[in-house]
């Protein structure tokens, strides 16, 4: 007999190895997540993808699957803290959806429709953040990142390269080139490499390609999130 | 004496009251530091400065904590420093809990310990701090108004904003 878990009460068969997060996905079953991306190793950092294990929160993008697991997932409870970590990672940056390119495509943004936030809650912090528009191709807004480590992940395990690294401690946290002068134009980066085109928001962004799809046929003007996820995520962790 | 805190910033406080109480697994974990306070010191000082060491030792790793303590940091300080009403303790206090429960080491899921635990013990003192009014803002809007008052030359009743209506009558 296969090896299952519960989530909310639902019985979900696993193979060994899967994280939780996977053994869901592969059942049609959304867990909200911003720095988990299933081709790339899963990082834990944004704490959106939290559940209840055997009463214990844990991040189940990381937390293996084990036979006999009772989750939790869509609770009152884990729900209303997930919008209020969505809500600190708003007030955090800069995040003008409105005047963004990425809005409609962008994660953060449909993660927060998903959770039914109404407002940021919590006071903004309003820091003050770089754009590096010197590549040819490629411009980051850093007023944007929240820090998913997703660029840093897909430039090294798939593009071979070592374009951006996190840098700094608490709240002063950001995004870095590794270049000698610490610009992006003087990093390997091409406009085709995965790390251009992982960010789940708008921090990363290829010049001269902007509103070609227009507002309103973005990718989640149409689908929430959950929807997306589970048809683009599903075959990926079968993998 | 005021209190003892219990192993250090992350651990408990504990005020004059339960003096009684054991060094154990079962009562009182600690690693066998302690700090005693005399009577001379203000437990909302004491809250102030370990939470201000906590958002400065945030590695930054996870949202919660990385977030989670700066917001600490300042609502604490907006009620310390007279800013807070009505709402703002219990607002603190839920901020304590997504803190603590969703931060994904120790100093975080401790981090919000120097707030919960005098919170539980000193509420009054907290409730002492916060203005009388339903909403008060997050900051002196008098105050922000200096530096225009500044180039304006002006120092006249007029150039003066009430924060509140209370403060108009």
């Amino acid at each position: 007999m296969s090896k299952t878990i519960t989530i909310d009460g639902k019985v979900i068969p696993f193979e060994e190895g899967q994280t939780i997060m996977e053994a869901a996905t592969a059942a049609g079953i959304y867990i909200p997540h911003l720095c988990h991306h299933p081709e790339f190793t899963p990082h834990g950092s944004c704490k959106l993808c939290t559940v209840k294990v055997n009463g214990r929160n844990c991040s189940s993008c990381t937390f293996p699957a084990m036979d006999g697991q009772d989750v939790l997932s869509e609770t009152e409870e884990l729900i209303n803290d997930r919008r209020k970590i969505t809500q600190m990672l708003f007030v955090e940056g800069n995040h003008l959806c409105p005047g963004c390119e990425k809005t409609g495509n962008c994660q953060l943004q449909a993660v927060g429709y998903h959770l039914n936030m109404l407002d940021d809650h919590f006071p903004l912090f309003y820091p003050d953040r770089e754009v590096d528009a010197s590549h040819s191709d490629v411009m980051v807004d850093q007023n944007r990142c929240i820090l998913c480590t997703l660029c840093v992940r897909a430039s090294q395990q798939e593009d071979g390269k070592n374009v951006f690294a996190i840098s700094g401690r608490g709240i002063n946290k950001h995004l870095i080139f590794n270049s000698e002068s610490g610009l992006l134009k003087d990093t390997d980066l091409e406009a085709a490499d995965r790390a251009a085109h992982i960010c789940p928001t708008g921090a990363i962004l290829i010049k001269r390609t902007g509103y070609q799809v227009p507002i309103g046929e973005r990718i989640y003007d149409h689908k929430e999130i959950d929807q997306v996820s589970l048809e683009t995520e599903h075959l990926k962790h079968g993998e | 004496m005021l209190g003892v805190q219990v192993g250090g910033p992350s651990g408990t406080f504990i005020s004059n009251q339960e003096l009684d109480r054991k060094l154990a697994f079962e009562d009182l974990a600690t690693g066998g530091s302690f700090i005693i306070f005399n009577s001379s010191r203000n437990i909302l000082d004491v809250a102030h400065n370990f939470t201000h060491f906590f958002a400065h030792e945030s590695c930054g790793f996870c949202t919660p904590c990385r977030v989670g303590t700066s917001l600490l940091k300042k609502q604490l300080d907006k009620i310390v420093e007279g800013h807070g009403s009505a709402g703002d303790i219990v607002a603190l206090e839920e901020l304590c809990q997504l803190v603590k429960n969703y931060s994904h080491c120790g100093l975080g899921q401790t981090a919000a310990n120097p707030v919960l635990t005098t919170l539980e013990r000193y509420l009054g003192l907290y409730e002492t701090q916060l203005k009388k009014i339903s909403f008060e803002p997050g900051f002196d809007l008098d105050g922000a108004l200096e530096t225009a008052r500044r180039m304006a030359n002006r120092y006249d009743a007029g150039a003066h904003l009430a924060q509140t209506e209370s403060e108009h009558e």
